[in-house]
């Protein structure tokens, strides 16, 4: 019996649409639902890829789940954490890796680790035997004095990467992981999705990639319009068909229209 | 642990940053330099030791002494010529051949002819009405009393203007800069109090702001006895030790709350750009303030519940000699609960996910 690690609940959020917000959507409804009513759950070890077109809301539920933002209604727990009421629990026991957090690009990779290390209250001891194991792992070591606005871009993700599980999260949550990356980059992420499964981690990310859900996930829940649409294992997902055939099988049914 | 982290992190950009250090110490020398090469520029124009003054004069001859006796006493070179052609000593003026032509009437009354274009002309014109008006009047105390409104009125304003302008170039980089970028959003995903990263921010920042204000300020007392003649040291030497440690604790109370201010301005703007122009206008504010205040007499003491114009009128007592030592630290604790009510504030609007992430 697989062990549940983050139990998502009737999740929903909704946001005020600014006049040129509304304009550019074409609408002239004032709030919008980017999340409407979402449950998954995920389980340790594995992981859990949330498939959707854009605007579907993945990105905001994987806000929600970091604590970034607030949900209006339902509640996720993170090893047991509300994500409503114990967020710097949550905070704790999360790494969270999304384009929209940047490292400032005067410190070095060392610097940081340290800095971000001391964030999350790390060791120093445990601190320094972590950062040489990491940095040797994924080749930091020999950039580590490098200023980050001097790294190239795959060092630079690595280098996130990293700084995203300097307290040993239980947790890592991605956000379009391999999105806008060159090959080799994306390939770097990949590789760090398998070392963190082999590490014992859970992870749970958000695609738009049928090839990354196939190569890597376990288990996959696939979100329209906010709402889960379908939630299993690949397995149980797919059944005889691709994921890609399947996915838009279901999108046909929910919206009602051909892609 | 995570507050001296956060403290260290702000140290470790600042001086780690040769660029952001000269920002920092530039201004006080740039004051130095310009002040210091203005004040010789306007000093040599107007030393009327440097002219050689020939004037033609007619009658008046006990005048003539006056003025050759204030003359010799200082140092300047004066020369008279007598003459009864008044039209040839007028049309020699015009040419420029002789400095100044006096022309006294039967009555004793005195006519300087000169020409405004001429800066030695004007000097002798300046030089002689300055003799013949107010010799008998001449003291010195005048000139103290000038050193002294000059110094309480200005000083503080341009003390206020030195403590902003230090504080806007590092807080808006520092602040607005980092939620821009989005490392501000890096920080906040971990589980450290939102209260330890304003005071992360406010703390350090506030020191290194103290560093340019002190470097601007310095810049300026340097360089004020070659642009004003006054002498700073003469001034704060009759505003003695109390006076001293209360324009230390006052200056020591703004920092912090004008760097909190601008905290909160950046924490709402949603970029740099955005964050400097409603800076601007804070700022504009408060040196309105800050100059109205200085050539106000009498100001009441509800100025002390005003934020920053409180020290600006404080210290404009301290340095006139009229030192109100409750009004002083009344000021100084005021400042401080603003400081802290701002904090508090700044906490909450980076704990805003409309705020920080627009949403």
């Amino acid at each position: 019996m697989p062990e549940e690690i983050v139990r998502v609940e009737g999740l929903r959020k909704t946001f005020t649409l600014s006049r040129k917000q509304r304009k550019i959507e074409r609408t002239n409804a004032v709030k919008k639902t980017a999340v409407d009513g979402l449950s998954f759950v995920a389980n340790k070890g594995e992981i859990y890829g949330l498939l959707g077109p854009n605007g579907a809301g993945k990105t905001t539920t994987l806000r929600m789940l970091s604590t970034l933002i607030k949900p209006d209604a339902g509640d996720a727990y993170v090893c047991g954490c509300s994500i409503v009421k114990d967020t710097g629990k949550v905070r704790d026991k999360i790494g969270f890796m999304t384009g929209e957090l940047k490292l400032e690009g005067f410190f070095t990779p060392d610097y940081l680790f340290d800095f971000f290390g001391a964030m999350h209250g790390v060791e120093k001891e445990t601190l320094r035997t972590r950062k040489k194991e990491l940095f040797a792992r994924f080749g930091i070591d020999r950039f580590a004095e490098v200023a980050v606005k001097d790294l190239s871009t795959g060092m630079k993700q690595k280098v996130s990467l990293v700084i995203a599980i300097v307290h040993d999260p239980d947790v890592i949550i991605f956000d379009e992981p391999t999105n806008g990356l060159d090959v080799l980059t994306a390939k770097v992420v990949t590789d760090f999705l398998y070392e963190l499964k082999s590490m014992g981690k859970s992870v749970i990310l958000s695609t738009h990639i049928f090839s990354l859900v196939e190569k890597v996930c376990d288990r996959v829940g696939i979100i329209i319009d906010g709402k889960t649409a379908a939630d299993g294992t690949l397995k149980e997902v797919c059944a005889d068909l691709t994921l890609e055939e399947r996915f838009f099988r279901v999108y046909r049914e929910v919206k009602g229209v051909e892609v | 642990m995570k507050l001296a982290a956060l403290i260290k992190k702000e140290f470790h950009r600042f001086f780690h940053d040769p660029r952001l250090i000269v920002t920092m110490l530039l201004p006080g020398i740039l004051i130095y330099i310009i002040y210091s090469i203005m004040g010789g520029i306007v000093n040599e124009k107007t030393a009327v030791e440097d002219f050689q003054f020939n004037v033609s004069v007619q009658g008046g001859a006990e005048t003539v002494q006056t003025l050759e006796a204030a003359a010799e006493q200082a140092g300047i070179s004066l020369t008279f010529t007598p003459t009864d052609d008044a039209e040839s000593a007028r049309e020699a003026v015009k040419n420029g051949d002789v400095t100044a032509f006096l022309s006294f009437s039967d009555d004793g009354a005195l006519t300087i002819y000169y020409r405004s274009v001429d800066g030695e002309s004007s000097a002798f014109r300046a030089f002689a009405l300055d003799v013949l008006h107010f010799y008998d009047d001449c003291d010195l105390s005048d000139v103290e009393a000038f050193t002294a409104s000059f110094t309480s009125g200005i000083l503080p304003f341009i003390v206020v203007v030195f403590i902003f302008s230090a504080c806007m170039s590092i807080t808006l980089e520092s602040v607005a800069g980092e939620k821009e970028r989005g490392t501000l959003a890096t920080v906040l995903v971990t589980s450290v109090k939102r209260y330890q990263i304003t005071l992360g921010k406010v703390i350090p920042l506030s020191c290194i702001a103290s560093i340019g204000a002190a470097s601007s300020f310095i810049g300026v007392a340097c360089s004020m006895p070659s642009l004003m003649g006054v002498s700073i040291g003469g001034v704060f030497g009759s505003v003695g030790f109390v006076g001293f440690f209360l324009l230390f604790l006052l200056i020591l109370s703004v920092v912090p709350l004008v760097v909190s201010l601008i905290c909160v301005v950046s924490a709402y703007a949603k970029s740099v750009k955005e964050a400097s122009a409603y800076t601007s206008v804070v700022m504009i504010l408060i040196m309105v303030l800050s100059l109205v205040s200085a050539f106000l007499s009498g100001i009441g003491a509800w100025t002390v519940a005003v934020p920053v114009l409180n020290a600006v009128v404080c210290m404009q007592g301290i340095l006139a000699l009229q030192l109100s030592v409750w009004q002083c630290l009344v000021s100084v604790a005021l400042n401080l609960v603003y400081t802290a009510l701002l904090v508090l504030l700044i906490s909450k609007m980076i704990s805003s996910e409309k705020l920080m992430f627009g949403s």
